[in-house]
């Protein structure tokens, strides 16, 4: 008999294979329920703007009317010394505005449709994936305004807006590995659902988005740079603001902390989903 | 009669040994806080309920079958095990053909949308595609006689038109195995008339039908089998109109027992 090692790399091979398997059979449900989850997302959006006079406009509106505050509060009474800084701030507002929302709305996923989950045999991963997809329909429709706002400035337009679909995938990514593993976490301890706030509040503050990286002293930096949501939104202020492409190692470790986010939340989501219906 | 026998050959529906237990935790901690006073006083009391037990059953294509029983003996859960809602403790559950995974019609409609979303979302929930709903969509509507209401929202409909719209979404794309829970009792005569007329159809058409209901004249009248649920378990299986007469001899002396017990307190 051949000695066949239990070493950690044997462990952590077997581990990322079963990932892998976790992740592909994701891709295939969200394939095979595509045409759910798009009219489930729908109707998040269809009732969120129901029984408002400007409808869908609203998804535009919010991001421009917020864009006119903040461009008014910074340039004029607060003045930070950075030029132009209703761009700086929102092209990674908007990204972090669409993590944050997709999170709040996400959280609620399993349990806001506990009565349906209780009556009708379905894939529980509709519900989130959905909550995230009608998300990214607003964070599209608020690149417009944002588009708007770069001409209107007199910013350049640089040709990098042209790299944004990738930040986006990795945020995707990682906004969905973080929506399930606390859409899983709701239904065990409705708690979750406000912890939820206060996290993404103080989360807000630590992560470079009203200031810049720079700002903090170098010797503290390395902090900072633990979180990851740095490096998947970083790429939005590149491409939109400086006009630069992010390193190809920064690309690299958004990817990687989207990924291990995914792998991590859906692993716990799939573990528990047949248990869901007990405890919604 | 040969006809019904050759269709019955093909099981759709078969359970061995299906056993759904339940914890009822007695004040299960709903929040952190009371996870926390739980386990400060050293864990949490429950007990485990098994709403079915142990529960062997083979049903053949083309059957009407009735499940009977008082509250809590388990006919929506065995339909919940049948529908592929809840997956059981123990045993096994096979089920061959499509099957409309709705326990309560109308399960999936939102009140805000109007009742050609709702149509459209109700039918996905169920595993149809967007295409096979456009094309039935018409007949659906037609069914359910709410043509003026079809794009108004369905807060505004009558509990009549939403369970019509609920019954011809339900029928309308052609389940294999068809679950009706205790829904017949709504509707005036004349829609009844349409929904004994439609089970009809789908009895002729071969399809396999699963009727929960209280409404004991209905269940001798059109099931071909009656299975009484006591406690989670079968305890009479057969005729309909020998299964409902055995059922009415247990529950009527059960009717008068509160009233004994409370001369004897």
């Amino acid at each position: 008999m051949t000695y066949r090692g239990t070493g950690p790399y044997r462990q952590l091979a077997r581990f990322a294979r079963l990932e892998l398997l976790d992740l592909t059979e994701l891709v295939r449900e969200i394939f095979r329920y595509r045409e759910l989850i798009w009219a489930l997302a729908l109707k998040e959006l269809k009732v969120r703007y129901k029984r408002s006079v400007l409808g869908f406009m609203w998804a535009l509106l919010n991001p421009a009317l917020m864009m006119l505050v903040l461009s008014v509060v910074f340039s004029t009474i607060m003045r930070f010394s950075i030029p132009h800084y209703a761009i700086f701030l929102l092209s990674v507002l908007l990204p972090w505005t669409f993590f944050s929302q997709s999170l709040s709305y996400a959280v609620e996923s399993i349990v806001g449709n506990g009565e349906l989950i209780k009556k009708v045999s379905v894939p529980k991963l509709v519900f989130p994936v959905a909550a995230v997809v009608s998300n990214i329909i607003n964070l599209l429709l608020s690149l417009i305004p944002l588009a708007l706002l770069v001409v209107g400035m007199r910013h350049p337009f640089y040709k990098t807006w042209l790299f944004l679909p990738i930040p986006m995938l990795a945020l995707i990514i990682f906004t969905l590995g973080m929506t399930f593993f606390f859409a899983t976490a709701n239904v065990y301890y409705r708690d979750v659902a406000h912890i939820i706030q206060v996290v993404l509040s103080a989360w807000f503050y630590l992560t470079p988005i009203i200031y810049a990286l720079d700002f903090i002293p170098q010797n503290r930096q390395w902090l900072f740079k633990l979180n990851p949501i740095i490096y998947v939104i970083n790429g939005f202020r590149l491409a939109v603001y400086y006009g630069m492409l992010p390193r190809w190692q920064s690309i690299a470790a958004s990817f990687v902390c989207a990924f291990v986010a995914l792998a991590i939340g859906f692993g716990v989501f799939r573990k528990y989903q047949d248990e869901f219906v007990f405890y919604v | 009669m040969s006809e019904r026998c050759s269709a019955a050959s093909t099981v759709v529906v078969r359970l061995e040994n299906v056993t759904q237990r339940f914890r009822v935790i007695h004040e299960r901690p709903d929040t952190l806080r009371e996870l926390f006073s739980k386990f400060l006083r050293k864990g949490v009391s429950y007990h485990d309920l098994d709403a079915v037990k142990n529960v062997s059953l083979e049903i053949p294509q083309g059957q009407m079958l009735a499940l009977i029983g008082r509250n809590g003996s388990g006919k929506s859960t065995l339909l919940k095990i049948i529908a592929g809602v809840f997956r059981p403790t123990s045993g096994r559950v096979r089920v061959e053909g499509s099957i409309a995974p709705l326990i309560e019609l109308g399960a999936g409609f939102h009140h805000e949308l109007t009742g050609r979303e709702n149509i459209l979302l109700n039918g996905l929930l169920m595993g149809y595609s967007k295409e096979e709903m456009k094309k039935r969509e018409q007949s659906i509507i037609d069914f359910a006689e709410i043509a003026d209401f079809i794009d108004a929202p369905i807060k505004q409909y009558s509990t009549g038109m939403h369970t019509r719209l609920a019954f011809a979404v339900a029928t309308e794309v052609d389940p294999d195995i068809l679950i009706l829970d205790e829904i017949l009792a709504v509707g005036d005569t004349a829609f009844q008339e349409k929904c004994f007329a439609r089970i009809q159809d789908f009895r002729r058409a071969g399809k396999t039908i699963l009727f929960v209901s209280h409404a004991m004249a209905l269940v001798a009248r059109f099931c071909d089998r009656a299975i009484l649920l006591d406690k989670g378990s079968i305890i009479a299986d057969g005729d309909p109109t020998e299964v409902v007469s055995f059922y009415k001899s247990l529950t009527s002396p059960d009717l008068r027992r509160p009233n004994k017990s409370r001369t004897n307190s």
